[in-house]
């Protein structure tokens, strides 16, 4: 990033973005603390005793480790399938990689709720629904676009002379793509697994459509209990997710630099 | 690092009828090309000519759609590049910016399965050879431009391949270091005996550094020879005007004479009708009017330190002229009528492009 003189109306505006997006959170920080057995804001007296109460709750806990394993496992399959898929589309060039491409990045131009709608219909005349390779593969839909499209471009940015260097030296395409194509798309990787993980664990709309008492992700269960009851126990739990998250945003811009990853 | 185990006329890279199409032109067309074990070949020309398209045929990073390219006998055209043996230095260095200096010259050596302590003896000899010795665990980015495409270098040179391929290596370099580069890779290529094709747009690079230039154009070969022959004898037009710098006439031959705006000198060969006739601006001598020669009027002087430089109107074109100083001249004053003189090998004389 180049330094350059930054105009006070725009420090301002960007002081204003920021405080309209992050004051929803700055309001449940204070809630997570509170002493009262429902939200209010401000809280009337303070306690931590929301914070081990999440770990009290079963179905919270429950929900937490399915979340965990179907963002582990969507994540996982998302590399897996769209890796090659890049690589198919970037470095081989089929006949219309272009309207391909388009085609698998469509996904997100749908809104979730139709896309929501059309799986429950399809899922449940095959016994999906409420599974947990159901929830996989509805996870998949809308995280694959989104690994598509950076691995695509991580990849069409490396240099193939580089890759044309190693096979001159012997290496077979196959060495070529794990010793150097690999490596060197390390930063564009590491993207793709934060943002695979972090959309599926904080999905929502789909997983809506997708769970039942059988099987519940954590957003759907905290949804739920807001439903229920209105304690400052998803309160707790959302700080805790927001930290959660920051870690992993952390993780990424220290391994490979957050801008390098995404901007690009 | 010297290579004395391969037996004469081995590493022969023999190249006939080599043509790529692409769809709607032809790139490469119908090139054959013999190179002598040992030796340093420029592949010369403009832009779009077929150099680069060339090389990477012979390097199989392009399927060729027809002709043969065969190496010390064996033919590689079917081949892929990894089981090719050859070294190629690319233009933009290539280097594995993961790897430190000493990971990217061993790359080639681990691929053969060479043993480990074999490698890192290699690895030490051809660092040294291009002078980088100390710089081992330094990554590609934390050296300077010229010292990356050492690293190209060794790691191109350290497997001992039967052919070593340069793609305008110096092009991303400055001056200085270009020259530097350039007087390097001929001593190492020179000591290792080691065959090599050099692709270039620069005809100073092709003339100082080659054995042999081949200069392409359009996709053809125009002419193959000696930096010498090249300049002194070019066989086309294409050829003179391109490599060194010279003046083009229009002129009309006829029975060993061109003529223009009514003056005549001699003209070697045997065409007639429209021709255009080259003189290298420096083969040209001046001497007052009356004297043997094509008359002309000087429009403009110019004194440039070690040369001495006239735009001199010859029936209608321009001609340029220089001399070298020797201290004392007096620089002729624009109008001023000379006569042009020069010697009967020092004119190239070919058949007027349509």
């Amino acid at each position: 990033m180049d330094e350059r003189p930054v105009s006070p109306a725009l420090k301002l505006l960007a002081f204003l973005m920021f405080a309209f997006l992050l004051a929803p959170l700055i309001v449940v920080v204070p809630i997570s603390f509170s002493g009262d057995s429902y939200m209010m804001f401000p809280p009337s007296s303070w306690s931590v005793k929301w914070y081990p109460a999440i770990f009290l709750d079963g179905k919270m806990t429950a929900a937490f480790w399915t979340s965990l394993l179907l963002a582990c496992a969507v994540t996982v399959l998302c590399l897996v399938i769209a890796l090659p898929a890049a690589f198919a589309l970037v470095r081989l060039r089929p006949r219309g990689a272009e309207a391909l491409s388009s085609l698998f990045t469509a996904p997100l131009l749908l809104p979730t709720i139709v896309l929501g709608l059309a799986i429950l219909i399809v899922f449940a005349r095959y016994g999906l629904l409420a599974t947990f390779p159901g929830l996989v593969a509805a996870h998949l839909v809308v995280t694959l676009p989104y690994a598509l499209r950076v691995l695509a471009t991580a990849l069409s940015t490396l240099p193939i002379a580089v890759e044309e260097a190693a096979s001159t030296l012997g290496a077979s395409p196959f060495t070529v793509f794990r010793r150097i194509t690999l490596p060197m798309m390390k930063s564009g990787l590491i993207g793709t697994t934060a943002l695979c993980f972090l959309v599926s664990f904080d999905e929502v709309v789909l997983s809506l459509f997708m769970t039942g008492p059988r099987i519940q992700t954590l957003p759907v269960a905290m949804y739920h209990h807001v439903e229920q009851q209105a304690d400052p126990l998803v309160a707790a739990l959302s700080v805790l997710l927001v930290v959660l998250t920051l870690l992993v945003v952390l993780v990424v811009d220290r391994t490979s630099g957050l801008a390098k990853t995404f901007v690009k | 690092m010297t290579d004395t185990s391969t037996a004469p006329g081995q590493g022969f890279l023999s190249i006939r009828g080599l043509t790529k199409r692409y769809a709607g032109f032809t790139a490469v067309d119908n090139l054959d090309l013999e190179v002598p074990k040992g030796e340093l070949v420029a592949f010369l020309g403009p832009s779009g000519c077929g150099k680069t398209t060339s090389l990477r045929m012979i390097a199989g990073l392009v399927p060729a759609t027809s002709g043969r390219i065969v190496v010390g006998g064996q033919d590689l055209t079917e081949v892929a590049t990894h089981r090719r043996d050859m070294g190629l230095v690319f233009q933009s260095y290539a280097l594995f910016p993961h790897m430190s200096v000493a990971k990217n010259v061993a790359f080639g050596l681990e691929m053969r399965k060479v043993p480990k302590d074999e490698i890192a003896k290699r690895v030490k000899e051809a660092i040294a050879l291009v002078h980088l010795t100390g710089k081992e665990e330094h990554r590609p980015a934390q050296l300077s431009g010229g010292q990356q495409q050492r690293v190209a270098l060794a790691r191109a040179l350290v497997i001992r391949p039967s052919i070593l391929l340069f793609d305008e290596p110096l092009s991303n370099l400055d001056a200085k270091l270009r020259d530097e580069m350039r007087n390097e890779i001929r001593d190492i290529q020179r000591r290792l005996g080691i065959t090599a094709i050099f692709v270039t747009h620069d005809q100073s690079e092709a003339l100082t550094m080659c054995d042999k230039v081949v200069v392409m154009n359009q996709g053809r070969l125009e002419q193959l020879g000696t930096p010498v022959d090249l300049y002194e004898r070019p066989k086309t037009a294409f050829v003179a005007s391109f490599v060194g710098r010279t003046n083009r006439l229009k002129a009309v031959a006829t029975d060993g004479f061109a003529d223009f705006g009514g003056q005549r000198f001699a003209a070697p060969g045997d065409l007639s009708g429209p021709v255009e006739v080259m003189v290298r601006p420096h083969r040209i001598a001046l001497a007052p009017t009356g004297g043997e020669g094509v008359a002309g009027t000087i429009m403009r002087a110019t004194f440039a330190g070690d040369i001495l430089q006239y735009d001199i109107d010859v029936a209608g074109q321009t001609v340029s002229v220089e001399l070298a100083t020797r201290g004392g001249e007096t620089v002729l004053a624009p109008g001023t009528t000379v006569a042009l003189s020069w010697r009967p090998q020092d004119v190239f004389v070919y058949g007027a492009a349509a």
